[in-house]
Formats: structure tokens, C-alpha cells, sequence
């Protein structure tokens, strides 16, 4: 994987990517990839170690907000 | 043919309901469906929707089976096998300690041998359907213990399979101490035979399943199975094996995305009409007398969990709160207990063993969410000292794993040995300290400059280490701690 994406398989579960933003202010971002296609985001400040953020999606909402997050998204 | 459609229909609706119920105050499924049985069983007062329990018999085996087959489908042989020694060293303490407990008990009960081995496979494997939900909602995915806490369940449930092996033949009531051993030599040779069809098989089997037409995949796919947990009890192997290797077999087959798909609603429906015929089997009369013993059970379960939790935390350095939520979130006791009791049950043994299991899964089923969500006042008063081998100093102060920010840690060799801004600023340093998120080498604060510590309050990255040779500690600036680096974190 890319650089700064920390890969933990997590048995059973699922695959989880840890996403360094190498920000300034220390945010993280953690994507859960579970076997039946649900993503859950967690998302960290620098302050604390429980999620500031977590959002369960589905294939299909990771999806879309992964089309606008990546830019490939066009509306007609 | 008559059939009792509304008992078993207010039946099942009720244990939904009830289920829901419990959903909604964070509680685990299965104890509920359980409930449903019991308070609807023949032995209870008030409403009784089966007369004779016996006739959701089919009905509940088939839950088992495709509990099982789900179980062996799912299991993700490459994660468990990628996973490190350390993993089944942890995994192997986690069930030796609650097995050896669990028998310690189950003998001390003196309800008989055959009643012992019982009771320590039903309060030494947990549930791993109640942890991994538990993780998910307390949000604790992206905890470091994590990955951990899910490689020790998997590997129990694979030790299940082993367990069942050595039960059936110890329940089937050999007559000889040669007879027992023969049957138990039969049980693992099978268990052989299955992995080998796994292991060597599966491109057949997947042949025979694979269709275009999900209908045919799921009726062939479902013959199969129930077939092989057939012969597989026919044999004095238990048909919950059979069951749970033709899932690993299946799960090595072309079709093993979609044989899931077909599976997941049935071992839903299917499976919680075993835990209602469970239930409905509980005399409530009976939970009384057992009332003791099961509360030892559930204060033993804890104390061997937390245990447990400590030596895999030492094992992955993990921190105190890494180590309290190793040891509650794997509480929960749920489907392979009443499984072992419904084995129990069938073979006619001690009728408290039913009673017993069926209260310690519904009190630790309450328990153990209560715990796992509380689990950092148990970590405050975890003692360093159980959890690290390697006492360290630097200066006055002792290395701990407190800190917080050990994820942060994204680098921590370097080449450079110069403070690059001190050079260019044409002043000298004393020591050098390096950044552990964005590597950068900088002074220290017994230098002029103090670049070090400037950087941190620029970047708010958290953690440095020294560079001087044999120093080998790390700083935290945001937790102002000393730390070790942690044992556990992989990185890639």
C-alpha cells in the first residue's frame, strides 16, 4: 500500500487501514473493511484515544463517499 | 401431518421481540432467544407454546448445523495462519487457563466426570459472535488490542472443533478405557479425513455445489451439509463437527461469496430455534439449586479472563488498558455453551448441567457488556510491574506503556546525525533526538536550541527517542511519560 497506510488484519473481521494524514494537528483515520462489505470510519484527533468519529457505511454509501473523497465523482 | 405452527410461530416471534428488546440496551441475542424458550417452555408457568418440546427437535438440529457450517464457512484460515507464534501462545494461555479452570470446577461440583468435561468446554470457550459485536459498538476497532482480542476467539473456535472431537466419544459411554480411546482415535482420524477434504478436496466439491442459479447452489449446498453431520454423528463423531469442517471445506471453493450469502439467513432463523429448543428444555424449578455453583462459575470465568488478559497484554505489550479490554471483552459465553449443554442434555447426563449453563450464559450475557464498557477502571488499577518483563530506568523514572500515542509512531531508525537547524545556524548540540512520526533529527533541551522540543510544539507529534547510543528510551511530550516502545504493534 501506499505510504503512511498501516495495514492490520483483523481475523475474522475483516482488514483495517490505518491512515496517517500527516497533519499538523495529529488527525487520524481509520477504515475497517469488514467481510460483508460494511466500512466502518473511525475518525482520531490528537486529543485522546477514543474516536472522535465513527460512521458505519455500507458497500454502497463507502462507494459514493469514496467517489467524492477521490474526486471521480461527476453529476449529470 | 399436524403441526403446532402457532406455538412455534408465538415462539419465534417472541424470542425476536424479546431479542429486540435486549438490542436495544446493548445485550447479546442469543441468551434472549434462550429466555423465549424457557418462559414459553412446558416447564415454566403462565403461557406454554410447546406441549412437547421434542417435536422443534428437526427443527433445532438443523439450527445447529448451520450454526456450525456458518462458523467453518467463515473461518479465515490465511489470518490465522499468517498470524505470529505469539498469537497462539496467547490464544493457548487464554483457553488452557479457562478450560483447566472450567474442569477444576466441573470436578469440584462432583456431578461426575462426564458432567466436568462439559462445564469447562461451556465456561472456558467464549462467544465469538457476542465479543466481535461488542467490539464494533464500543467502537474499539481501531484499538490496538484488537487485532488480538479477534486472533485469540478464532483460534477458539478452531479448538472447539478439537474439543467436540475428545466430548462426543467421552459422552458416548465407552464401556472400557480401550473402547474410549478407540472412539477417540475414530473422532480424530475424521477430523483428519475433513481437513484432508479441505486441504485437498474442496476444487471437487466446489464442482458438485457450483451452479448458476443461487436456488440449486443453496438446496445441493444444504444436502451436503446436513449430510455430512449426519454420517459425521453416525460415525460417534458429533454432527456439530461434520458440520463445522464441511463449512471450511466449502469455504475453499470457488462459491464460498455466495454459499455465505445463502447461509447467513438460515443460521439466523434456524439457529435461534436451536437456542429456543434449548431453552424450552430448562426446568426453571431446577435454576434454583444451581444458583451457587453458577455464580462461583461467573466470579471464576472473570478472575481467569482478566488473568488471561494479562499475560496476552505482557505477551504484545500492551498498555494496562489494552490488557483490561483483552480480558472483558472475550466474557461473553453464548452458542458453543449451550451447544456443549444441548450435547449433554442428549446424552442423558446430570440434569443441573442444563439449569447451569443456561443461567451462567444469561448472567454473563448481561455481564459482560457491563464490564467491557467499564473496562478502564480495571486497567487504572493494573500494576505495572504484571505487565512488564523488562523493567527499564532512565534517570529516576520507570519506562511504562501509559502513553497513548504509540500508534503514532510511524518511524524509528534514521541515518541522520546532525540537527540539521543547529548546522545551519552554525551552533552545536549535546544530544540528538529523533521525531518517531516524521522522523525528524533534532537537539535536545540540554542544547542551546532546543529544536526538539520546538518541532513537537510545531507538529504536535507526540513521541521522540533518543539518539545516543544505548539510550534506547522514548518520550512522550502530550502523556510528558517515558515509554517503551510497544512489542505488540506490527507495522507494514
Amino acid at each position: 500500500m501506499g505510504k503512511g497506510v498501516r495495514i492490520q488484519e483483523l481475523p475474522g473481521l475483516g482488514t483495517r487501514y490505518d491512515v496517517d494524514l500527516h497533519s499538523s494537528s495529529g488527525e487520524r483515520v481509520s477504515i475497517v473493511v469488514s467481510r460483508d462489505g460494511k466500512r466502518h470510519l473511525y475518525v482520531f484527533t490528537a486529543v485522546g484515544d477514543d474516536p472522535a468519529a465513527v460512521l458505519e457505511l455500507t458497500e454502497e454509501q463507502a462507494r459514493k463517499v469514496g467517489a467524492v473523497l477521490a474526486g471521480t465523482f461527476f453529476s449529470d | 401431518m399436524h403441526a403446532n405452527l402457532i406455538g412455534l410461530g408465538a415462539l419465534i416471534l417472541v424470542a425476536g421481540l424479546l431479542a429486540r428488546f435486549g438490542r436495544r440496551m446493548g445485550l447479546p441475542t442469543v441468551p434472549f432467544f434462550m429466555l423465549a424458550g424457557i418462559l414459553l417452555g412446558p416447564s415454566t408457568g403462565g403461557p406454554v407454546a410447546f406441549e412437547h418440546p421434542e417435536d422443534l427437535d428437526i427443527l433445532a438440529l438443523f439450527g445447529l448445523v448451520v450454526l456450525l457450517f456458518h462458523l467453518g464457512l467463515e473461518f479465515p484460515v490465511e489470518q490465522v495462519l499468517g498470524s505470529g507464534k505469539r498469537l497462539y501462545i496467547a490464544a493457548g494461555a487464554y483457553i488452557g487457563i479457562n478450560i483447566s479452570a472450567g474442569l477444576g470446577l466441573g470436578f469440584a461440583l462432583g456431578w461426575g466426570a462426564k458432567e466436568a468435561f462439559v462445564i469447562a468446554g461451556a465456561v472456558g470457550i467464549s462467544s465469538s459472535a457476542i465479543a466481535t459485536k461488542l467490539l464494533i459498538e464500543m467502537r474499539r476497532l481501531a484499538n490496538a488490542e484488537t487485532p488480538v482480542i479477534l486472533g485469540i476467539i478464532v483460534i477458539e473456535d478452531l479448538f472447539l472443533a478439537l474439543y467436540l472431537a475428545l466430548l462426543s466419544p467421552i459422552l458416548s459411554g465407552a464401556s472400557s478405557a480401550g473402547e474410549l480411546l478407540l472412539r477417540i482415535g475414530i473422532s480424530f482420524g475424521y477430523l483428519a479425513v475433513l481437513f484432508g477434504v479441505a486441504r485437498w478436496g474442496a476444487k471437487w466439491i466446489g464442482k458438485v455445489l457450483d451452479s448458476r442459479e443461487d436456488e440449486l447452489v443453496a438446496i445441493i449446498m444444504i444436502g451436503l451439509v446436513v449430510l455430512v453431520a449426519g454420517i459425521s454423528a453416525e460415525i460417534g463423531v458429533s454432527d456439530a463437527i461434520g458440520a463445522l469442517m464441511i463449512g471450511l471445506v466449502v469455504a475453499r471453493t470457488s462459491i464460498r461469496e455466495r454459499a455465505e450469502r445463502i447461509a447467513v439467513p438460515l443460521r439466523d432463523v434456524f439457529a435461534a430455534i436451536f437456542f429456543i429448543a434449548f431453552g424450552t428444555s430448562i426446568d426453571v424449578g431446577e435454576i434454583g439449586s444451581v444458583a451457587v455453583p453458577v455464580l462461583i462459575a461467573v466470579g471464576m470465568t472473570v478472575v481467569t479472563n482478566v488473568t488471561a488478559g494479562l499475560i496476552t497484554a505482557r505477551l504484545f505489550g500492551l498498555n494496562q488498558r489494552g490488557a483490561a479490554n483483552v480480558g472483558l471483552t472475550v466474557l461473553g459465553r453464548g452458542e458453543f455453551s449451550l451447544i456443549l449443554a444441548t450435547l449433554a442434555i442428549g446424552a442423558g447426563l446430570d440434569e443441573r448441567v442444563g439449569p447451569f449453563i443456561a443461567l451462567y450464559v444469561l448472567i454473563l450475557a448481561v455481564l459482560a457488556p457491563i464490564l467491557a464498557a467499564n473496562s478502564k477502571y480495571l486497567a487504572r488499577i493494573i500494576p505495572d510491574r504484571l505487565l512488564h518483563d523488562r523493567w527499564r530506568y532512565v534517570r529516576e523514572e520507570t519506562i511504562s506503556t501509559a502513553c497513548t500515542h504509540l500508534d503514532r509512531i510511524n518511524i524509528t531508525e534514521t541515518d541522520e546525525d546532525e540537527c540539521q537547524e543547529c548546522v545551519e545556524l552554525g551552533d552545536t548540540w549535546v544530544q540528538l533526538r529523533m521525531c518517531l512520526t516524521c522522523g525528524q533529527v533534532a537537539c535536545c533541551d540540554d542544547s542551546k536550541n532546543k529544536h526538539a522540543t520546538a518541532h513537537y510544539e510545531d507538529s504536535r507529534h507526540p513521541l521522540i527517542r533518543s539518539l545516543q547510543e544505548g539510550d534506547g528510551w522514548q518520550y512522550c511530550y502530550d502523556d510528558q511519560t517515558l515509554v517503551r516502545e510497544p512489542a505488540g504493534s506490527s507495522r507494514s
